[in-house]
């Protein structure tokens, strides 16, 4: 109840953005436990200097005192005039560590001790040199397949003294795709069952892995795994080996063929993605109603696991 | 401060350097274990950093903790007061190191560390010793940035700057706490540094006493005039007064202390001056004839002494209004004059019979003591701080057989034949003359300036002064005691080194009295600088002001102290020196408030003509100000201000998003 609260002030306070400068609407600033304690110790302090009216226990406890209010404003200084950027991040597998990138950015002086993370993950201590920038990867474990969006980031200075804590919760707007861990298995194949039924009479249909067709000049996007080497060092330039796969023993990966839970299943589709796609086979995706038609490529594969990733999921 | 950080090697570094610091000056006051058992632990600790060494375990700790315990028990005799208290703070500010894991260890050891240096501010709080302190201070904050650096083992001396620079940014606001903070009179007694060793006037004068004092080169205070300072002839410095004699010694009597305040009309010009007082360990202050003073705590007596509450354990400061030519008591105490006349049943009876004789010879009492002041004048008295061993009837035998001897001795005789005469008399004890810093017009008393003289009463004309010594010699009295002694070395015999031994040498005595000068002021205008003179300065300054208004002027000072120096380090002066480009960044912010961001790349002219689109009912004023910056930023036409038009979009667009852009 509270929580959402504060997470929709925040949401008005801070929006979602890709870049975010911390200034004075955006840090707030506390006390911490050693503040605290210090306060604390300055009441003995303050009572020697009056029980034996000693000026310079006076002086002493004034100066910790003034101490403790300048560090209010260099804590704040140290957090203000920073610059945060989302600096993306690739795609994981579920069960790996998700790589999320930033930049800090100061505008002008040092930022020294600046902590950034998520909470209850320990936070990353860095400094940010004057006018200058300092990448920072955090790392998030993944739970969930699907999109991962990491809460708000913490960033967070305690320097000078580590009395005063200035803070700011920032959305940085970012999210990562997270694929359904691959399970190897046995993945009951459905050769000869395209969709148009037709007799086993074998034809040529596009690119494949099964028979070796010929070369034929590189284009960009080619699989590097099928340069032909050979040819290249005789210096007769980029091939690639072509290869047809044979219509009606075209792979058709389907989540309704496989057995076990869902996510199990999904697991299995993607362990099969991706050999399928480093073989340089093509292989079409059945999942419930969407269809991925046959094909190979970076960007099949890459669909083909963003589709997996987001099936049951909104997006 | 994470409690489960380790410590950084810079934070442990300069906490290492900041014990040092810290403990240094508490060396004199520590036993030599503590020494041993310091070392033992810092090198203990070094050895935990390069991991050759383990922490000590829980039995281990207790140990430790029950050794320094007992150590300060067996060489302190208690584990109670002050200077114990002291030792065992410094015992578990060391002993803390060996088991400093966390952060929150090396904290709690840097508020130790703080509170350590209070406690050795009330065994020296001198200029130099406050001076000093800055650097065990300043190693403390160091420590505690080193402990926040991110970086290890890099730029050691960076949390020294920062540490540095806090410290300076904070003087102006803890002068104004100082300045203004209300002084409270202490909440309840505290044991204080015990003041073994601290020279001064006793409340019982043996004249061996008052020898003692002679060979101490001691501060016992120093006085500022008002106007110009008086001869030193004529500065006797009364404390109290010695009216019981008991055969050997002279001494206080409870009546002179607990009586009421002696009555005394004012006459003549008053003379004004304030007094720092070393700390005596006695309640009495001192003033010259007759003194009046309005410091908290202090009250008249009934011998014209001034009391305070509670011994003068601190440098304390006091003003005082004297009355020089006051008639002190006219009409007489009874009780008074009953104690100035009291002697001993037996003893000295050449003394008695002498004065019996003058009393015959001289009818009025005043030509008795002149009589007596003749008489120690023209017989061969000497005055001399080794006067030979005197026997039982003593008054006898000094008068008639040795004739040698120093202020005590002349006053205590003359008190002696006058009240054997009838004349009411007592010894007075306190301090002669000083030495005039000329650097600062002030006189310094130091402890060999004490002295004893005479008064006695007559009708009508009340107490009179008089100084039998000055008859002897008056040069103790003219040019001080180390004339006097000229040709005895008896001067200042117990302290072979101190820098008065070296008048004779101008230079050093100019700087001698210079440093002099330079504690002085420190001692009246910091150490002094408690209730009275505080209030005195705010008057001063504000007129009549109460407490809670000064208290939130106090706030709203800090508070502009702490704003003037948000501005100097935020400088938003500087953040974009070009002015043109900052009223550009004003616009964008004015339009980024109603929801029109300036995308990335996007110039100034497709932006105001997208906020055109978006907010139409501004396009005028927005298009207005895109001309005149145009005009003013690249036709170079500074005539172009875009300033109002600036304004205009401002009054323009309303106060609230809502309801704008429909």
């Amino acid at each position: 109840m509270l929580e959402a609260q504060v997470a929709r002030w925040l949401a008005r306070r801070i929006p979602p953005a890709s870049q975010v400068r911390l200034d004075q609407r955006r840090i707030f600033i506390l006390p911490t436990r050693a503040g605290l304690a210090f306060g604390l110790a300055l009441v003995p302090m303050l009572l020697v200097a009056i029980n034996y009216q000693n000026s310079l226990a006076y002086a002493l406890t004034f100066l910790l005192l003034s101490v403790f209010l300048v560090a209010i404003l260099h804590t704040f200084r140290n957090l203000a005039g920073l610059t945060l950027k989302a600096a993306g991040g690739a795609p994981v597998f579920l069960g790996e560590q998700a790589h999320f990138h930033f930049i800090l950015e100061s505008a002008g002086r040092e930022h020294q001790a600046i902590a950034v993370g998520w909470p209850p993950l320990p936070l990353q201590v860095l400094d940010v040199p004057a006018r200058g920038v300092c990448p920072v990867e955090l790392h998030l474990p993944t739970e969930h397949r699907g999109w991962l969006r990491p809460g708000r980031l913490r960033v967070e200075s305690r320097y000078p003294l580590g009395l005063l804590v200035a803070w700011s919760w920032i959305d940085l707007d970012q999210a990562l795709l997270v694929y359904p861990h691959p399970l190897a298995g046995d993945l009951p194949l459905t050769p000869g069952q395209g969709e148009d039924e037709e007799d086993d009479g074998q034809h040529v249909l596009g690119v494949g892995a099964d028979d070796y067709q010929g070369l034929r000049a590189y284009q960009p996007g080619d699989s590097r795994r099928r340069l032909h080497w050979k040819a290249y060092s005789r210096g007769q330039g980029l091939f690639v080996k072509e290869f047809a796969a044979l219509a009606g023993r075209d792979l058709w990966l389907d989540l309704e063929r496989v057995d076990g839970g869902l996510e199990q299943r999904l697991g299995m589709l993607c362990h099969w993605v991706l050999q399928f796609s480093s073989r340089g086979q093509p292989f079409g995706l059945r999942l419930g109603g969407q269809v991925l038609a046959p094909d190979v490529g970076e960007a099949h594969r890459e669909a083909c696991l963003r589709a997996l990733a987001l099936y049951g999921h909104a997006r | 401060m994470k409690a489960s950080l380790p410590i950084t090697r810079i934070g442990l570094t300069w906490l290492l350097v900041a014990q040092v610091l810290v403990i240094l000056p508490h060396l004199p006051y520590l036993p030599l274990w503590i020494i041993a058992m310091w070392l033992g632990c810092a090198a203990w600790r070094i050895q935990i950093f390069r991991m050759r060494a383990e922490y000590p375990g829980r039995l281990v700790r207790i140990g430790l903790i029950l050794a320094a315990g007992l150590g300060v028990f067996f060489s302190r005799g208690t584990l109670v007061g002050l200077e114990a208290a002291v030792v065992l703070l410094v015992a578990v500010f060391i002993l803390k190191l060996v088991e400093l894991r966390s952060q929150r260890d090396a904290l709690v050891l840097i508020l130790l560390g703080f509170f350590t240096q209070v406690t050795a501010y009330l065994f020296n709080d001198g200029m130099l010793a406050a001076l000093y302190s800055l650097l065990p201070v300043c190693a403390l904050l160091a420590a505690l940035v080193g402990l926040q650096q991110s970086r290890f083992a890099e730029r050691p001396l960076v949390p020294l700057k920062a540490a540095g620079g806090l410290l300076l940014q904070a003087i102006p606001l803890m002068l104004l706490l100082f300045l203004f903070f209300p002084r409270l009179g202490p909440l309840w007694s505290l044991p204080l540094p015990s003041d073994k060793g601290v020279t001064g006037l006793s409340d019982v004068m043996s004249p061996a006493d008052i020898a003692e004092l002679s060979r101490s080169g001691d501060l016992a205070f120093r006085a500022s005039f008002e106007g110009p300072v008086p001869p030193l002839n004529q500065l006797y410095w009364r404390a109290l007064t010695l009216e019981r004699f008991d055969g050997r010694r002279w001494s206080q009597t409870l009546g002179a202390q607990q009586g009421p305040a002696a009555i005394w009309r004012r006459q003549g010009e008053p003379l004004r001056y304030s007094i720092v007082m070393q700390p005596s360990a006695r309640p009495w202050l001192f003033g010259l004839d007759v003194a009046e003073t309005s410091a908290e705590g202090v009250r008249a007596r009934a011998d014209f002494g001034l009391e305070r509450r509670r011994p003068v354990e601190r440098p304390l400061l006091y003003q005082v209004t004297s009355w020089p030519a006051a008639l002190r008591e006219p009409e007489g105490d009874p009780a008074t004059l009953r104690r100035a006349l009291q002697l001993p049943p037996q003893g000295d009876p050449r003394s008695r019979a002498w004065a019996e004789e003058l009393k015959q010879r001289h009818a009025e009492p005043q030509q008795l003591v002149e009589a007596l002041l003749a008489h120690f004048n023209r017989e061969p008295f000497v005055y001399t701080l080794k006067p030979p061993p005197l026997g039982t009837d003593n008054v006898d035998a000094f008068l008639f057989d040795t004739r040698r001897g120093f202020c005590a001795h002349y006053a205590g005789a003359m008190t002696f034949v006058l009240r054997a005469a009838g004349i009411p008399a007592r010894v007075v004890a306190g301090y002669q003359g000083g030495e005039l810093n000329p650097s600062g017009n002030y006189v310094l008393v130091h402890q060999f300036d004490a002295h004893a003289w005479v008064e006695y009463w007559l009708p009508g004309r009340g107490w009179v002064s008089v100084d039998p010594t000055f008859q002897v010699s008056p040069s103790r009295i003219e040019r001080g005691l180390e004339e006097a002694l000229a040709g005895e070395q008896s001067f200042l015999e117990g302290s072979p080194l101190s820098p008065l031994r070296f008048r004779q040498l101008a230079w050093l005595n100019q700087l001698r009295l210079g440093w002099d000068n330079l504690n002085y002021g420190w001692q009246r205008w910091v150490l002094g600088y408690q209730g009275e003179l505080q209030l005195q300065l705010v008057r001063g300054w504000f007129g009549s002001i109460d407490g809670r208004a000064l208290g939130i002027g106090l706030v709203a000072a800090g508070a502009v102290l702490l704003a003037l120096l948000a501005l100097v380090l935020f400088a938003p002066w500087r953040r974009e020196r070009d002015r043109q480009l900052r009223q550009f960044q004003v616009f964008e912010r004015l339009l980024a408030r109603h929801g029109v961001q300036r995308r990335k790349g996007e110039g100034a002219r497709t932006f105001a003509e997208r906020a055109s689109r978006e907010l139409p009912r501004q396009a005028a004023q927005i298009s207005a100000f895109l001309a005149a910056f145009e005009a003013s930023r690249y036709a170079d036409r500074p005539a172009a201000d875009p300033a109002k038009p600036l304004r205009a979009l401002r009054k323009a667009l309303p106060w609230r998003l809502r309801g704008v852009r429909g």
